[in-house]
């Protein structure tokens, strides 16, 4: 009881419970679930989510949001889609997409951090530039018709059946996961969002460690435009819009808190599986993929309710310890 | 008298000096400057009443449903789930009418109530779970946009082509009935929507600025904790301005399907950041406290003519307004904040939210 307390405590892990559990009910309706591949396919298609919350989740707990990663990703994948037509390498993309990456993270975070604009509003802002550009850049047209080893490389896999981008996806985020845990300067997201005011008493950059999280979010949002490209083998001049909501709730999912300074990578690893595998689920449970946001919207809500109410009642169960042990300390 | 009438003046010119300090001056003179840069550009196409009309008109959800959002704002919320209530709107209106046989009129009363309870939920578990407002109406947002599209499974029509053929045409090929809350044109110039959206500005800032409802939500904005020891219901105030809100999402989810004559799933899914941008230029602060509602309509106009404008005098293609509208923003919000930045302390925002009551 004391070992499923502490799980329980540890959000990512309760998340990753959650996930299980859902995989447990689709399996229990429909055993045919329950096959290697089955299990392995709902992780290999949540590559382009898992980059896009992942990156998101370094914004979300410094506290701010970056509404813009949608379009970001939007426009990383059309300009990858028009360097593959062309043939050109892989490593060309990663680059074009990192700089694009980087440009849009420093124009967000020196709104946010520089200029003081709240978050939401600024990115906002970014959105709708970005999603011009992508206008601009496409010419108004869905990019498709790429080089044949560009949409091949998504599909090949490794060992046991994972994909190369998983795999790729999978590094990434153990490395981050263990940089943000255990470096001094990786604490120093947790630090910023958690309190302001005390990270700039102790002296933390808050203003950097701002700007850094938004470049990161912004590379991490371009990657996967290049995953979603190589993926789907089309870019579409909306491609990607809607996507930053998804990515924000697999943050939610993951147990990272939208006010800040709590939560960690791998919870939003896992909530981005859970979010990206709830339509593959319904297949096999037998209901139609209209259900879907239907059923992220109630666990969405149930979710975050819940964890509102259960923090509310250790925060009182806190409260009346303190009371106790003040009132039994004056009586000694 | 003489002294009165001086009075009056000093009044007037004061009034006068106090409203250029205000952010909704700035706006006025963006919206001058919108009419005169246009009509300088092409003059005899910008200026047809007539087009200028229907260019609001086909922004009107936005404009509506940012008047009612800019009350959630106040209070330091935010409401990113009203463009999915118009599509539950728009499709409960549909299979209520078409595949349930009720009256036209009694299946709007019906989504309206519908969308007012939609609303009613969020806000339920903002106010008195705690919840953060942006993570509950995320929720709502796919919670309400999935109803919709179940609901629109309930019906004969598949989802894709959308319920049409409302009622609302005569012998006479006027408009009637419910077609005409989309089409009728009063004094055969001014579309009723744009009635209808002037009837709601005046309401909206009656109750906002006029009224005692409205000053308990500037006060719960401005300090919950204050609010709550003044004997103001705190959560009653907060959950009631999502309730609004879902109204005016539903009263544009009725006039949207009324226009286009087909009661759709999905309407107006795109209309979550302009709606946000539509509040947020019109100087509501979205860490609540501050907001008018002229300036959400001022703002909101200034967009419907950019989108306008900009098509018919510098060519840019439709495609292409996502553009300039964000830049707009940005550089909007950015000198705002560069120009307030002398003038607030560095934590300010930190410690208001500590302040809150958990």
């Amino acid at each position: 009881m004391r070992m499923l307390k502490s799980i329980l405590k540890v959000r990512w892990l309760s998340s990753l419970a959650f996930l299980a559990v859902m995989f447990i009910i689709t399996g229990l309706i429909n055993p045919d679930f329950f096959t290697y591949s089955n299990i392995i396919e709902c992780f290999n298609s949540s590559v382009v989510f898992t980059l896009l919350a992942v990156g998101v989740a370094f914004v979300i707990m410094t506290g701010e949001i970056d509404v813009s990663i949608g379009s970001t990703m939007g426009l990383a994948a059309a300009i990858a889609g028009m360097l593959a037509q062309r043939g050109e390498s892989w490593a060309l993309m990663i680059v074009y997409s990192i700089i694009i990456g980087l440009l849009i993270g420093l124009v967000n975070g020196y709104g946010v951090a520089v200029l003081g604009v709240p978050s939401l509003i600024f990115t906002l802002g970014t959105t709708g530039i970005v999603r011009g550009l992508v206008y601009v850049f496409s010419g108004g047209k869905t990019t498709e018709n790429f080089a044949g080893s560009f949409t091949n490389f998504g599909s090949q896999t490794l060992f046991g059946q994972i994909t190369i981008y998983y795999t790729i996806v999978l590094v990434i985020v153990i490395i981050t996961h263990l940089l943000l845990t255990q470096t001094r300067s990786g604490k120093y997201f947790i630090a910023v969002g958690d309190n302001v005011g005390g990270a700039t008493l102790i002296g933390i950059p808050v203003t950097a460690t701002k700007i850094v999280a938004y470049v990161l979010c912004g590379i991490f949002a371009a990657i996967s435009g290049v995953a979603f490209a190589s993926k789907y083998g089309q870019v579409n001049i909306v491609a990607g819009a809607g996507y930053e909501m998804s990515a924000i709730a697999a943050c939610v999912l993951g147990g990272i808190s939208l006010s800040g300074g709590l939560g960690n990578i791998a919870g939003a690893a896992i909530g981005a599986v859970i979010m990206s595998t709830i339509s593959r689920l319904l297949v096999f449970i037998g209901l139609s993929s209209d259900f879907d946001n239907t059923i992220k919207g109630v666990m969405l809500i149930t979710i975050v309710v819940v964890d509102a109410l259960m923090q509310r009642r250790s925060a009182e169960a806190a409260r009346r310890e303190r009371l106790v042990a003040r009132a039994s300390g004056s009586a000694r | 008298m003489m002294g009165g009438n001086v009075n009056l003046k000093t009044n007037f010119v004061d009034g006068l000096k106090k409203f250029t300090k205000k952010w909704e001056f700035v706006l006025l003179l963006i919206l001058l400057a919108e009419f005169a840069i246009f009509g300088a550009a092409n003059f005899e196409k910008f200026f047809r009443i007539t087009s200028i009309f229907s260019s609001i008109t086909n922004f009107i959800s936005i404009c509506i449903i940012s008047l009612f959002v800019t009350f959630v704002m106040i209070t330091g919320g935010i409401d990113i789930q009203a463009s999915s209530i118009v599509g539950l709107t728009s499709i409960v209106i549909g299979v209520l009418w078409s595949d349930a046989g009720l009256n036209i009129w009694t299946a709007v009363l019906l989504a309206i109530v519908t969308a007012g309870i939609c609303g009613a939920l969020s806000g339920f578990f903002v106010a008195y779970c705690g919840v953060q407002p942006m993570v509950v109406t995320l929720g709502g947002s796919f919670l309400f946009s999935g109803l919709a599209l179940l609901i629109s499974g309930l019906s004969k029509t598949p989802a894709y082509q959308g319920i049409s053929g409302f009622p609302g045409k005569n012998e006479l090929g006027e408009f009637i009935s419910f077609r005409a809350l989309g089409k009728m044109l009063v004094f055969d110039l001014i579309p009723i929507q744009i009635i209808i959206y002037v009837a709601l500005i005046v309401i909206t800032y009656l109750m906002l600025h006029k009224s005692r409802y409205g000053r308990r939500v500037f006060l719960v904005g401005v300090n919950r904790q204050a609010a709550e020891y003044s004997g103001i219901n705190s959560r009653w105030i907060i959950m009631s301005t999502y309730i609004l809100t879902g109204i005016g999402a539903a009263i544009a989810g009725v006039l949207l399907t009324a226009n286009v004559d087909s009661a759709k799933y999905n309407l107006g899914s795109t209309f979550t950041l302009s709606i946000i941008t539509a509040v947020v230029l019109g100087g509501t602060l979205s860490t609540g406290g501050k907001g008018s509602i002229t300036g959400t309509a001022l703002a909101a106009i200034i967009i419907c003519i950019l989108r306008y404008g900009l098509p018919l005098c510098f060519g840019i293609s439709n495609q292409n307004l996502d553009l300039p509208i964000g830049i707009m923003l940005v550089v909007v919000v950015a000198l705002r904040a560069y120009f307030a930045q002398g003038k607030r302390p560095v934590f300010r925002r930190k410690e208001k939210d500590c302040a809150v009551p958990k």
